[in-house]
């Protein structure tokens, strides 16, 4: 479970990104976090991945407070964390197996684990056979459908994906999102999906969070996104 | 040993950072190792003319062996010299026989009442020679003193200016083999720096993410201490031959191969160590991770 508590983040530059946020991500949720750019979304990630701190309040993972982890405990907690990027983040110069198999290197899994793992991980997204082509013999789809593999390789607890189908057509689109909720149904693992793509969110009917301005308009348990 | 794979992995993907750095390492560590082998060289020739009487004392032909005897003891009680050895005319006439040998014409007339008596003195260091030079020449029964003091004197100038060109040279170059070996692995983590995200955020610790630029460092070293030792042997196989003309009768060849191998371990490890903090430095001023 992820818990925000009153949750405020101020950037350095004056500019609020969150404001006062309360939320609670139940186990097994899968739950779209939507609003225009700027709103916030890629904020209340990162301070999930403590790649950045609260300005005031605080977030729990698991009753554990993630601002108090102390630095040299921060790899520990992002194992526990998938992450699924816009532009996906993959290594040009890895193929598909080499990118997969990163997080379990850093886990220090021996090669023969490795192999039997990511093997696996790929067959559940349908890209065993794609499984030693490099990034650029890829379609869109593909390559995200690689870092979604990557980022549950490991097992996480925990999927934050931010805006994975941005710059994927329509279709593409809605396929990552079917994988997505495919791995939230067997891995009952928490999701969290940032996005502004209305058409994905009012198709896939979950829990949707509306930011506006950093703060949190809406949260609807089979929400819709509606725009101006 | 996966990390070890990737590292050269990367090493092949980027030869031309990785060879400048490797080169300028060895480059160091050749002149190192010639500075090593001048000083051990010079050390060499010290030890040898130590070994050998520096201070030949002649006597007057009136002196008697009892005398002799007697100056000889007090110099041994100095302490400066390690051997004092009594020559008298008979043993002199037989030296200069047997150096003189082929030359009939110089045997001929000479006797042992023509030559003088003398004590030979090898001293323990050769910085005492001025001193028991002095002292020799203070015995009114000696009649005239041999000495390589100048000799000896520039020799031992010669090593403290090697010495000391030793360090001015390899700190200056291993410097720079230091800012090179920082900028070639700052310019690594850049070129990593999305590989650096990635890991970053599936969980890797620092020292998972520095590792293979630790290794990178001190593979530097190793190559290019490796390179230089070789060098350094291919050098003194190819002028042994001159080496040994130019130091005549002290002999430093065959050199024991064991000397390359204890060079070449001292040289890595120190190179390995230099490769090391390099990438330690690089690291902690490129490194920017959260």
């Amino acid at each position: 479970m992820i818990q925000f508590e009153q949750v405020t983040k101020k950037y350095p530059n004056g500019q609020i990104a969150l404001e006062d946020v309360d939320l609670t991500i139940e186990d097994g949720e899968f739950l779209f976090v939507v609003g225009p750019s700027g709103a916030g979304k890629s904020t209340l990630l990162k301070l999930i991945t403590r790649e950045t701190s609260p300005t005031s309040g605080q977030i729990l993972f698991n009753s554990q407070s993630i601002s108090r982890i102390p630095g040299g405990k921060i790899p520990q907690l992002r194992r526990k964390i998938g992450t699924v990027f816009q532009d996906f983040k993959l290594l040009l110069n890895r193929t598909v197996f080499e990118n997969v198999a990163v997080p379990l290197e850093v886990l220090g899994k021996k090669d023969s684990e490795i192999e039997k793992e990511v093997s696996a991980v790929l067959e559940k997204v349908d890209l065993l056979e794609k499984a030693s082509s490099f990034p650029a013999q890829l379609s869109g789809g593909e390559v995200q459908r690689t870092a979604i593999a990557r980022a549950i390789v490991a097992k996480p607890e925990v999927l934050l994906a931010d805006e994975p189908t941005g710059d994927l057509d329509p279709k593409t689109a809605r396929e990552v999102v079917h994988v997505l909720e495919k791995i939230n149904d067997e891995d009952k693992n928490i999701i969290v999906m940032a996005t502004h793509n209305v058409q994905i969110v009012n198709h896939f009917k979950k829990r949707v969070i509306v930011l506006e301005k950093g703060k949190i308009i809406k949260d609807e348990k089979e929400g819709k996104y509606e725009t101006d | 040993m996966r990390q070890i794979k990737s590292t050269l992995k990367l090493l092949r993907r980027s030869p031309y950072q990785a060879l400048a750095a490797a080169l300028a390492m060895s480059l160091t560590f050749f002149i190192a190792s010639i500075f090593v082998i001048l000083i051990i060289g010079g050390q060499l020739v010290l030890n040898y003319i130590e070994q050998r009487p520096q201070v030949i004392a002649f006597f007057k032909d009136d002196v008697s062996e009892a005398k002799i005897n007697e100056i000889a003891s007090s110099i041994k009680s100095t302490g400066l010299a390690r051997e004092v050895k009594y020559v008298s005319k008979e043993e002199a006439l037989a030296i200069y026989r047997e150096r003189n040998k082929d030359d009939p014409l110089l045997l001929e007339s000479v006797s042992a009442d023509f030559l003088p008596a003398s004590i030979d003195i090898s001293v323990k260091k050769a910085a005492d020679i001025d001193q028991i030079t002095k002292i020799v020449k203070g015995h009114t029964e000696v009649e005239r003193v041999i000495t390589p003091e100048n000799l000896v004197e520039q020799l031992v100038k010669w090593t403290k200016t090697i010495r000391l060109g030793a360090v001015i040279f390899v700190s200056t170059l291993a410097s720079v083999s230091f800012l090179i070996i920082i900028m070639v692995i700052g310019m690594r983590i850049a070129i990593r720096r999305d590989e650096v995200s990635i890991m970053n955020l599936v969980g890797a610790t620092r020292w998972y993410i520095s590792r293979p630029f630790f290794i990178e460092g001190a593979l530097y070293g190793i190559i290019g201490a490796s390179i230089a030792v070789i060098l350094v042997y291919a050098a003194l196989l190819f002028y042994s031959p001159n080496i040994q003309e130019f130091l005549g009768p002290i002999q430093v060849f065959p050199i024991n191969p064991l000397f390359f191998v204890y060079l070449w371990a001292g040289e890595a490890l120190i190179a390995a160590l230099v490769g090391i903090i390099g990438a330690a430095i690089a690291l902690f001023r490129y490194l920017k991770i959260r």
